[in-house]
């Protein structure tokens, strides 16, 4: 709560109201008063402690609504760019260029207050647990974290034990890393292993007996033809698009040493790492996969060119420069996974240049490390993004992680 | 208010609800606060809002008692404050003049009897003597206590400098006896009508809350509760059209309380609707200025002859 109420004491602050060190204090002893259950309760704490003259009270009413809004989820269906009332595409060469900041926050169209907790998200997420089907634009599942199973883990490894959220507070030392990797192989080998290997019908190859009894049915067994089958041959492709921003940091090691794995077993995989532009950091991986020693991850995050791991992160301005980059993911068997938090610091989301991204790949699974009650709320722009997505994991531990594997394979077969 | 209720937002409108007081959710949250944080609470807005009500209610809800200090301009320490009963002491000294002969029968000259009388003069500046205004009365409480600064901003700013340390550490230093400390916290309430801007180190030290004019549905429930003999028709057209006189821009503007004296008067005349004879005849209990009063009648329909 501490975090979130900084974040919405910034946001007061671009606003024009000044709040002083002992204020906030007070604030944050009225929310633990008051507690976040009853949005109208928690507006009145804060703006009781905060606001200290009539003129301040439409900027706090303002900030307070864009700042604990309820997601809108976007009725968006298909997966192309949403035309407007005129017809037209919204996207760059309509007035705006894309990927610029906006020089002033966005100021969002007023939203119907829902409570506090309850956002339209979260009750897509309840039906989830309810086993209900999720249908929100191209997103039909959300693989949530089970409760009380970080407790319950099996493995004895302190890594293993903390959740993410707690390790992207702190900076990667190397034997955190090493044990990282250790567990992201165990798990990836693991499924690895125990999928099925995927074969298709085939005009040669060996016999298919599985299906000669079900085809005999259609035809009476006359005349009689022995299906065949062949492994399938061609390669999917994955692409990891990583989000290395501070917020993330630590999960990000996690997401590389995912990537490298992919890597490691042979699979078109391209690593692609993002805070507001994306590089491309196949290689750089694979060498410090094949190192005898390897670095740390921040070692590893410094040497990239073309990545200023300083900036806030943007991801519509990431978004918007892959897609116009040759790296540009393309292709029915193309598996295009992200790994972030979709906290995109109030720049435009530019949700379009991702449904572009997405329409073009064969399948799209959102990994995030944060909590699934706080996807869509503050400055995350994941609700604007997830209804172009087939799937998004919770993934703030291993478990979560081998859950969010689990997808990818599903999808890449 | 029978028993002590859990304190709680809820709790507090509902017993704020049992004396005809209509209040919002932000007022009962923001005084849940002001007691669970010890902080006073600064009401700006409008005269005729309810903030002084709000007040006397807070210190009936805790069953305690209501020490409140209006303030306006030139309002000092010494009438905020405390001050030495000066003809007591006077008197005292009348009536001990024996007893004074008798110490300083003996005394040789001037300067030894300034001496010996200077041991003995702090008698008269004692708590005996001390005449204790409403900040001082309320920081020498031993029990529940409301201190209600009404009307802060008609104060000097130099009052409002010397209010900061009263809010601040709930003691006061009085030189003739040292500091005196609050030894039960009071709770403060200071109401202003924003005619003059406090200062930032004022607001600081309290929760704030602005409470303005009440919507349609609040000031109806509001004329029901205070007007039992209204009907519903007639108590909406009542708001309806205190409502849109608060819209025009008139002198001064009717409060709640003027709407309910409104609404009073109208029962008492019998009237069951708002006819023009009806508005002249009541109208001076809604407007409270000529000025007004003239353009408000100058807008009526004129009877037909």
């Amino acid at each position: 709560m501490i975090a979130g109420l900084q974040r919405f004491l910034g946001e007061l602050r671009r606003e024009g109201i000044c709040v002083s060190p002992a204020e906030w204090i007070e604030a944050l002893q009225a929310a633990e008063l008051v507690g976040l259950e009853n949005r109208a309760l928690f507006r009145t704490a804060l703006s009781a402690t905060l606001v200290k003259r009539a003129t301040q009270r439409q900027a706090f009413d303002d900030a307070f609504e864009r700042f604990f809004a309820a997601p809108r989820l976007h009725g968006r269906e298909g997966r192309g760019r949403a035309r407007d009332e005129t017809g037209a595409r919204p996207g760059p060469g309509r007035g705006e260029r894309p990927g610029l900041r906006p020089k002033t926050p966005p100021r969002e169209p007023e939203r119907k207050q829902a409570p506090l907790g309850k956002p339209a998200l979260e009750q897509a997420l309840e039906a989830v647990r309810g086993g209900a089907v999720v249908r929100h634009g191209r997103l039909r599942r959300i693989v949530l974290a089970r409760p009380g199973e970080r407790r319950q883990q099996r493995s004895p490894g302190a890594i293993e034990r903390t959740p993410l959220r707690d390790l992207t507070r702190k900076h990667a030392t190397g034997p955190d890393d090493a044990a990282l990797v250790r567990a992201v192989r165990r798990e990836i080998e693991r499924l690895r292993l125990g999928a099925a290997r995927r074969t298709r019908r085939a005009p040669t190859g060996r016999p298919y007996l599985r299906r000669v009894f079900r085809d005999s049915l259609r035809t009476q067994g006359v005349p009689f033809t022995l299906p065949l089958l062949r492994r399938r041959t061609d390669t999917p492709r994955v692409v990891l698009l990583i989000d290395v921003s501070w917020s993330t940091a630590r999960a990000a090691g996690l997401f590389l040493a995912l990537a490298g794995e992919f890597l490691r077993f042979g699979r078109q995989t391209r690593a692609l790492l993002f805070v507001d532009r994306t590089a491309d950091v196949t290689p750089s991986v694979a060498a410090w996969l094949a190192a005898r020693t390897r670095a740390p991850f921040a070692a590893l995050l410094g040497g990239v060119r073309g990545l200023n791991l300083a900036a806030p992160s943007d991801y519509g301005r990431a978004f918007h420069h892959l897609l116009r980059s040759a790296a540009r993911p393309r292709g029915r068997r193309t598996v295009l996974v992200v790994l972030g938090d979709g906290r995109t610091n109030r720049f435009e989301p530019l949700e379009w240049a991702f449904a572009e991204l997405a329409r073009d790949c064969g399948a799209v699974v959102w990994l995030v490390p944060e909590a699934a009650a706080l996807w869509g709320t503050g400055d995350s722009a994941l609700e604007r993004y997830l209804p172009h997505v087939d799937a998004a994991v919770e993934v703030r531990d291993l478990s979560g992680l081998a859950r969010g594997v689990r997808e990818i394979l599903r999808r890449v077969g | 208010m029978q028993g002590r209720p859990k304190i709680d937002a809820a709790a507090i409108r509902a017993a704020f609800l049992e004396h005809g007081f209509v209040t919002t959710g932000e007022v009962a949250t923001t005084l849940y606060l002001a007691d669970a944080l010890g902080k006073p609470v600064l009401l700006e807005g409008p005269p005729g809002v309810g903030k002084t009500e709000i007040g006397k209610l807070w210190a009936r809800f805790h069953e305690g008692e209501l020490i409140r200090l209006q303030c306006y301009e030139g309002l000092d320490e010494a009438k905020a404050l405390y001050e030495w009963a000066y003809g007591k002491q006077m008197l005292y000294v009348q009536l001990l003049r024996e007893k004074m002969a008798e110490l300083l029968g003996d005394v040789p000259d001037l300067a030894t009897a300034v001496r010996r009388l200077g041991g003995q003069a702090d008698a008269f500046f004692s708590r005996e003597f001390l005449l204790a205004r409403p900040l001082l009365r309320a920081i020498l409480a031993q029990g529940p206590v409301v201190l209600l600064v009404d009307e802060v901003d008609r104060a000097d700013e130099e009052f409002e400098a010397f209010l900061l340390e009263v809010l601040s550490d709930y003691q006061v230093s009085i030189p003739e006896l040292g500091t005196i400390r609050a030894t039960a916290r009071p709770r403060v309430i200071l109401t202003s009508n924003d005619s003059r801007d406090l200062s930032d180190a004022l607001r600081r030290r309290c929760l704030y809350l602005y409470v303005d004019y009440p919507s349609f549905e609040e000031e109806l429930a509001i004329v029901e509760s205070r007007v039992p003999g209204l009907s519903r028709t007639l108590a909406e057209r009542v708001v309806r059209f205190a409502q849109s006189l608060r819209k025009a821009e008139l002198r001064k503007q009717p409060g709640i309380a003027e709407v309910i004296d409104w609404a009073l008067a109208l029962v008492t005349l019998g009237a069951d609707g708002l006819a023009p004879e009806t508005l002249r005849q009541t109208l001076g209990a809604l407007v409270k200025n000529r000025e007004d009063l003239e353009r408000v009648l100058a807008d009526l329909p004129r009877p037909r002859a």
